[in-house]
């Protein structure tokens, strides 16, 4: 009754589709490890630094940087608000044990301190920064934007991968 | 064997690693150009014409909780040519006037943006300002900053079209000293601009 060779193809390509999220993942940890950052790529989502980075481009970030410099690009997230903000570094105050920095994105007329949080003046280079933007690459993320935004696109890219793999099944 | 998911998967790695290469090649090549057209000892001249400081209460302006806060503003003139910044793989030029100054302590350090400018064609690159007022309204973490020396130079950002974000400054160098509280500025550099003018 059982098709054991059937159960084996089956047990094949469920093998195979874990091992392409496991190495996915492994990358992702790995690029976190080697830049000391939580999240190592960032899509661009607001066009506050624009015409630098638009919606829908990757930035790479590296977090091993001890002290920040003035015209770096960070990127930072406040207590309580969820979207991380990619800004540049306009000020920059350092002693032995701390560094203090105001940033402002590039393409708003004033500084972030409305976007702190309640009486904060300042961010803390090493409690508020998920890293610095070193690399970039245009337009890629746009795929993540269009999945998060658009319901349409999630189920036409769903259905289209179950379309693909009846059809690889043979 | 050829199924469609396996011949759209190796296209697919095909066009990725061809992506990789070009995106590599064009970011090498730009950085050869500016090397070659020498861009990270570009030549610039920094002159401070005056500067004045005043008490602000508000939050805008660096008062916590309505405690008076020091803000100092400068008047400058600025030369620099940044073209050659400019090539097949620059998207914009960010150009900031930094001031770099001492903290209380040995050990510490500010450095503040007083003015910035984006960039975006080559044709705007060549820079001439002449008794430009300072964009940004400076405070220190300190409630006052004065009678330290500052100095001012001219920095700036390749944001490229592909690769990594290349930064760097120019040689010249401005300065000045953070003056008394005023309200109105002070009259020896209020003629120091005027005689500056007539030069």
């Amino acid at each position: 009754m059982l098709d054991l060779t059937n159960v084996r193809v089956q047990a094949h390509q469920a093998l195979q589709l874990i091992y392409v999220v496991t190495s996915a993942y492994m990358f992702w940890k790995f690029l976190s490890l080697v830049s000391n950052s939580s999240s190592p790529i960032v899509v661009v989502l607001s066009g506050s630094m624009e015409p630098a980075f638009q919606r829908g481009d990757i930035l790479f970030l590296w977090n091993r940087d001890t002290l920040n410099k003035v015209g770096d690009v960070v990127v930072y997230e406040i207590k309580d608000k969820v979207i991380p903000i990619v800004h540049r570094v306009v000020r920059e105050h350092h002693s032995l044990s701390k560094q203090l920095l105001l940033t402002k994105g590039d393409n708003n007329p004033v500084d972030d301190l409305g976007l702190y949080a309640y009486n904060q003046m300042y961010l803390n280079s090493q409690n508020d920064l998920l890293g610095t933007v070193k690399g970039y690459f245009p337009l890629v993320g746009y795929v993540t934007i269009l999945i998060t935004e658009n319901v349409y696109f999630k189920y036409a890219l769903l259905g289209f991968m179950g379309i693909t793999t009846l059809l690889g099944n043979e | 064997m050829f199924s469609i998911y396996q011949r759209g998967q190796s296209v697919l790695n095909f066009a990725v690693t061809l992506v990789g290469f070009i995106s590599a090649f064009i970011f090498i090549t730009s950085l050869i150009q500016l090397q070659l057209t020498d861009s990270f000892h570009k030549d610039s001249s920094i002159s401070t014409i005056s500067t004045a400081s005043s008490v602000k209460f508000s939050k805008r302006f660096g008062s916590v909780g309505g405690k008076a806060k020091e803000n100092n503003k400068i008047v400058f003139d600025l030369q620099s040519d940044l073209t050659d910044l400019f090539n097949w793989n620059t998207k914009q030029v960010f150009v900031y006037l930094t001031a770099e100054y001492p903290g209380k302590t040995p050990e510490s350090s500010n450095k503040v943006v007083y003015w910035d400018k984006i960039i975006t064609s080559k044709e705007d690159a060549n820079l001439t300002l002449t008794n430009e007022r300072a964009k940004y309204s400076v405070w220190d973490v300190e409630e006052s900053f004065k009678n330290r020396d500052a100095t001012l130079k001219l920095e700036w950002n390749i944001q490229p079209y592909v690769g990594l974000l290349t930064y760097g400054e120019t040689e010249g160098i401005g300065s000045f000293t953070f003056p008394d509280v005023t309200e109105e500025k002070p009259k020896s550099q209020k003629k120091k601009a005027n005689r500056r003018k007539n030069n």
